[in-house]
């Protein structure tokens, strides 16, 4: 992608890439839903829900006629119950997502990029709203799948959003490995905007086993100091010590403001991820 | 001198020094590090030391690459071992080479002796001239080579040969001292490389006086005894009398003669035994009279394996080549031909397959030169007819005359033995004697080696007188111990008397086949008659070169006149070998070198202040530069591994074997054709030789050959490929090149099982010795190397390639069969060899082939064929594509050879 070149060039290139992108995403999404369905419930909506007798009190013109005709009781048809919910949707976008430990394993960004959309794809044909932290208005209906990955792909910064509908449901992908006062900093003002988030850990196999040995300079991707190991296969385990300090801290920061976490390594398939998102984001008591 | 190790670029050593400071910065200089990207790097930072890591280069890898590096400074010094030693001036050098007959015995050594000095020059940058002392081949005299660079010098040197003549040393003296004349070739050292004789009655102390004035003066020679001359063989009944010459001082030993054909058959061997120093030895070479004749060659086998004989070792027999004209003479030449009882009948019968046979008068038949005279039982008149007789047996000629009832009744002079007047009849009515049978042969006789048959009886004979020496005259008896055939040595010829008729009146013998056998070896005794007389000139033919090797005569050879050629010395114009004219029947006169040179005499020693050294046995020069170059970088490659391996690299499999490829290239190489793809397509193959550029030219031989096979022919040929016999299976190919070099090693066991096996079933193997060329068609010692190659392996009997052979009529009809050279001989496997159904499977020739076939890269052909144009280019492949058609199909064109006599049968 050129990244000097037009605005209507890049947007074109980026478009060019999408499809596939949805395509997966929708192909994710289309797994899960085969397990999971809808509210279960009689209301607002447009799908139809059951047949039920006429009750004193009831509307006569919610009477359904043509299944009426075909007894002496009338009837009512009720559709689904839908509540269209905003569901606030953000990932990591700075250099560090950009990475992969092998070649053969997609990068963070890539799969998180899958998993926002494939979670989207589920909530849209949900009847739920989506919208982008800090990305403008939500959006509905089974076509806007396009329209966000086109907004996802110019999405870049921080998670912050004016303009947050209260007690709206969050999602936020990201690798979260910035030290932890950062990462309060930039969670809080969500919390106190009544966010329930749920933030999705993605982590990469090489940074959980350290799979190097030798004299080796570690360079993080976001310009910042690297670090010299003499010899890497000496503090192999001091390193998942601190690694599980950090997820540890990451946790309880994550408790304290009423958001959950899930952990998905980039070696796993997207779908058991989205499942246990899916399941997440369900209302509690539904079923 | 020997296993001296010497520096090219001494001063380059003190680079050494620098090796301490090299340890010590390696030492305080730790590997660097890898880099890494990765993202939590963060949580790496200000880790507290839980293992002492290795700050420093580890003490085995340091002393790697102090290695490495000591090996490239040492390297670059340019270290040679045996380095010939060069004066240490800074003065030209001329290198004076004896180049007659008598160096060719050890030209390699010699060749090795002037090209150390020349490689010391090239060290020094000394120029060179060098001087030959023979007149060259266009007869003109010796003449220096003008001041060169050593490097150019080389190639002259390369260029020299030994000639079939003496050097002219005085002529050399004469062009030295006009070319020292001749402005500033002043004073230079000089190295003389003699043959260590004297020539002509001079013995070389003038040039080495004028060398030593002009500087320092190094004379190199051969071993003492070295050159040999085999003398003219004298023919004695049933063998050669052999005579070898050589200088005094020569080592104890044996010299061993080969008797050959034309075709370079060995039929006989004799060993010569040479006491310590003796200068001359004689032997005799035991050959039964009938194929005495076909001998053509007496060749002094070479005291090393593949060691010319020079010409000086050549002997050449004209005697195949001369005519046996018999004159048949009776008493009465009108009853002397009736059938059964003529008395010239069986002579006629028996002598006309292979003699000439003239009938006449005495006068006629005198008139002309004969061999052999027969006298049938005719008596010869006193006054003109005895002295005509006479003249002839004295001349030269052989008298073979047979009893009968003309001659008992009187004898006359030319008689072997005095004859007792009457017959003896044995077993007549009024005898108690019963017929006689013949007594075995005695040795020496002529006829020894036939066994007579008991049927074979005389009724009737003449007897001799008892005079002394009756036995010794005496060719064969009667088992009572009457002679039977009688000789006696009259002037130069001889008389040879049957006491019996030449008809079946006195004995049954002419009806035997033992009476053709009996004339047969007589007349075989007769001194050829030499066709042409006088001055008629006789052209040569084929010509000796100097290492005793027949060839097509050089461009300045002239004609002799017949009379004059034994008095001929041999010489530019008139080099030894056959004169005469060519052809088959032709008639061919020998002019060989060592009738006319006296016996070998020492050359005078060096004059004082010379050097004197010995040629050969020097070891070869080795520059070891290249060799600790290549160490180093190995050391260099093993030390990348070992730091990309301390690194911790998941790459270590893919550096191992990046490494792998570098060191091994020829591994990688010969395993590019996958396996089992070889049995898809037919292809040719080549054996590996070794030599790089060598196989390259076979690769690039049969790549051509391939590709016009397959433009002109039906057979479909895939990319060739290189084999080792015993490594590669060699049963999915048709047909395998050989290059056969000098110094190419003898096949494993291998190896020699592979390819007899290859050849039992079916394959072809070309050898190509490339060597019948000249200038870059020279390949001394690849006959040799060809022995060696093929000693263990089961090569069936050889002939030259006939006219009509398959092999030139496979798919074109070829008149030769040139490569990259021409017109030397190819051999297969003679036709009677039925395995295989006559498929040869060896073709043995040296005309390069690989190199006229060869395609480079951009489609053109890199080697000139040699004479030269494309006729000769267009018929080496035109060869290639009938042997290809020759491999792949056997000999099933030959039957298009009999297509004439089957159109001839189905049309009439």
């Amino acid at each position: 992608m050129a990244e000097g070149g037009p605005l209507s060039l890049r947007a074109e290139a980026a478009a060019a890439r999408l499809p596939p992108l949805v395509v997966a995403a929708e192909r994710v999404a289309a797994t899960v839903m085969q397990g999971v369905h809808g509210r279960r419930r009689s209301g607002q909506g447009d799908s139809f829900w059951q047949f039920r007798p006429y009750l004193p009190g009831d509307d006569a013109a919610r009477v359904d006629w043509r299944q009426s005709a075909k007894s002496d009781r009338l009837y009512l048809r009720e559709t689904e119950w839908e509540s269209a919910q905003t569901v606030a949707l953000w990932r990591d976008a700075g250099p560090g997502m950009d990475w992969s430990g092998h070649p053969s394993r997609a990068t963070k960004r890539a799969r998180a990029d899958l998993l926002l959309l494939a979670l989207s794809s589920l909530l849209l044909r949900g009847g739920e709203r989506v919208r982008l932290l800090g990305g403008g208005r939500g959006l509905s209906g089974r076509g806007a799948l396009p329209a966000l990955a086109m907004r996802l792909e110019g999405q870049s910064g921080p998670p912050a959003d004016t303009a947050l509908p209260r007690h709206a449901r969050g999602v936020l992908f990201g690798d979260f490995l910035t030290p932890l006062p950062e990462i309060r900093a930039a969670l809080a003002p969500l919390a106190s905007a009544g966010l329930r988030a749920t933030l999705v850990v993605l982590t990469d196999p090489a940074e959980e086993t350290l799979p190097y040995g030798g004299r080796v300079r570690f360079e993080p991707l976001d310009g910042t100091d690297a670090a010299l190991v003499p010899r890497v296969e000496g503090i192999r385990g001091l390193y998942e010590e601190r690694l599980a300090a950090h997820r540890a801290g990451l946790s309880a920061l994550a408790g304290s403001l009423g958001f959950r976490m899930l952990s998905h390594r980039t070696d796993h398939p997207p779908e058991a991820a989205l499942m246990a998102l899916w399941q997440a984001l369900a209302p509690q008591g539904a079923r | 001198m020997t296993g001296a190790l010497s520096f090219a670029a001494p001063w380059l050593l003190v680079a050494l020094a620098v090796l301490p400071a090299l340890w010590w910065l390696l030492r305080v200089t730790p590997p660097t590090p890898r880099t890494q990207s990765f993202p939590p790097a963060r949580l790496l930072r200000d880790l507290p030391a839980v293992e002492e890591t290795p700050a420093r280069t580890p003490w085995w890898l340091l002393l790697l690459r102090l290695l490495a590096a000591a090996l490239i400074i040492l390297g670059l010094a340019r270290p040679v071992w045996n380095a010939a030693q060069g004066d240490a001036v800074e003065q030209p050098l001329l290198i004076v080479v004896d180049d007659g007959w008598a160096s060719a015995a050890d030209w390699p050594d010699r060749m090795a002796a002037a090209g150390a000095a020349l490689d010391a020059a090239a060290r020094a940058t000394r120029r060179v001239a060098i001087l030959p002392t023979s007149p060259t081949v266009t007869g003109e005299p010796p003449r220096p080579t003008g001041w060169m660079p050593a490097e150019e010098a080389r190639a002259r040197l390369a260029a020299l040969r030994p000639h079939p003549w003496a050097p002219d040393r005085p002529a050399a003296l004469e062009a030295l001292r006009n070319w020292r004349d001749g402005g500033r070739n002043g004073g230079s050292p000089s190295l003389y490389v003699s043959d260590g004789l004297a020539h002509g009655g001079d013995d070389g102390a003038a040039l080495m006086a004028a060398l030593a004035d002009a500087g320092p003066l190094q004379v190199a020679r051969g071993a003492p005894g070295t050159a040999r001359v085999l003398l003219p063989p004298r023919a004695e009944a049933d063998r050669l009398v052999l005579g070898l010459r050589r200088a005094p001082g020569g080592p104890a030993g044996e010299a061993a003669v080969l008797a050959m054909t034309p075709d370079g058959r060995t039929l006989g061997r004799a060993t010569l035994p040479l006491a310590a120093g003796a200068t001359e030895a004689e032997g005799s070479l035991e050959l039964p009279v009938e194929i005495r004749n076909s001998v053509t060659q007496l060749a002094l086998e070479g005291t090393s394996e593949g060691a010319p004989p020079g010409a000086a070792g050549v002997v050449l027999l004209d005697e195949r080549f001369r005519r046996r004209p018999v004159g048949l003479l009776a008493a009465q030449e009108e009853s002397a031909d009736t059938p059964l009882t003529g008395s010239l009948y069986y002579l006629d019968r028996a002598l006309s397959p292979f003699a000439e046979v003239r009938r006449g008068t005495l006068d006629v038949l005198l008139s002309r030169r004969l061999a052999v005279l027969v006298l049938a039982d005719r008596p010869l008149a006193e006054g003109a007819e005895t002295e005509a007789v006479t003249r002839f047996v004295e001349g030269g000629g052989l008298l073979l005359r047979f009893a009968g009832p003309r001659l008992a009744e009187k004898g006359d002079a030319l008689l072997p033995v005095p004859l007792r007047a009457g017959e003896r009849a044995l077993g007549s009515a009024l005898s108690w004697e019963r017929p006689q049978t013949l007594a075995p042969f005695a040795e020496g006789s002529p006829f020894a080696g036939l066994t007579p048959p008991a049927e074979v009886t005389v009724s009737t004979q003449v007897l001799a007188e008892p005079v002394p020496r009756l036995a010794e005259r005496s060719w064969a008896r009667l088992s009572d111990g009457t002679p039977l055939v009688t000789f006696e040595n009259r002037g130069q010829g001889r008389i040879v008397l049957f006491h019996v008729t030449a008809n079946a009146d006195w004995s049954n013998l002419p009806l035997s086949g033992l009476y053709i056998d009996m004339l047969r070896r007589i007349v075989a005794l007769s001194s050829g008659v030499a066709g042409s007389e006088g001055e008629a000139p006789l052209a040569p033919v084929e010509t000796l070169d100097g290492f005793g090797r027949l060839g097509a005569p050089p461009p300045v050879a002239g004609p002799i006149g017949a009379a004059r050629l034994d008095s001929t010395t041999p010489g530019p114009r008139h080099p030894p070998g056959w004169y005469g004219t060519s052809g088959e029947g032709g008639e061919r006169r020998a002019l060989n070198l060592s009738a006319r040179l006296p016996a070998p005499a020492p050359a005078a020693a060096p004059p004082s202040g010379a050097r004197e050294t010995r040629i050969g046995g020097v070891p070869a020069e080795r520059d070891l530069g290249p060799w600790l170059l290549a160490a180093a970088l190995v050391l260099l490659a093993a030390d990348l591994l070992l730091s990309l391996q301390s690194r911790g690299l998941g790459l270590r499999a893919r550096a191992a074997l990046l490494a792998l490829a570098i060191l091994v290239p020829g591994l990688a190489q010969a395993q590019g054709a996958p396996e089992g793809s070889a049995a898809l397509a037919t292809r040719l193959a080549y054996v590996v030789t070794g030599d790089t550029a060598t196989d390259e030219v076979s690769r690039q031989g049969l790549a051509g050959l391939s590709e016009y096979v397959n433009r002109r022919t039906a057979a479909n040929l895939a990319e060739p490929v290189a084999l080792r016999p015993g490594v590669d299976d060699l049963s999915l190919y048709p047909l395998l090149l050989w290059v056969v070099l000098p110094d190419a090693a003898a096949p494993d066991a291998r190896a020699v099982d592979a390819l007899n096996a290859f050849m039992r079933n079916g394959g072809i193997i070309l050898f190509d010795t490339r060597n019948e060329g000249s200038g870059e068609g020279v390949s001394l010692g690849a006959d040799a190397a060809l022995r060696r190659l093929t000693s263990r392996l089961q090569v069936p009997p050889l002939a030259p390639l006939p006219d009509d052979h398959v092999l030139k009529r496979a798919f074109y009809l070829l008149p030769e069969l040139p490569g990259r050279y021409a017109g030397g001989p190819v051999w297969i496997a003679r036709d009677t060899d039925r395995a295989n159904d006559s498929v040869s499977p060896v073709i043995i020739g040296g005309h390069d082939w690989a190199s006229a076939w060869a395609v480079d890269a951009r489609g053109s052909n890199p080697y000139a064929v040699i004479p030269g144009g494309a006729r000769q280019r267009t018929l080496a492949y035109r060869f290639g594509v009938n042997l290809v058609i020759y491999a792949l199909t056997g000999n099933y064109k030959g039957d298009q050879v009999h297509v004439p006599a089957i159109l001839e049968r189905l049309g009439n």
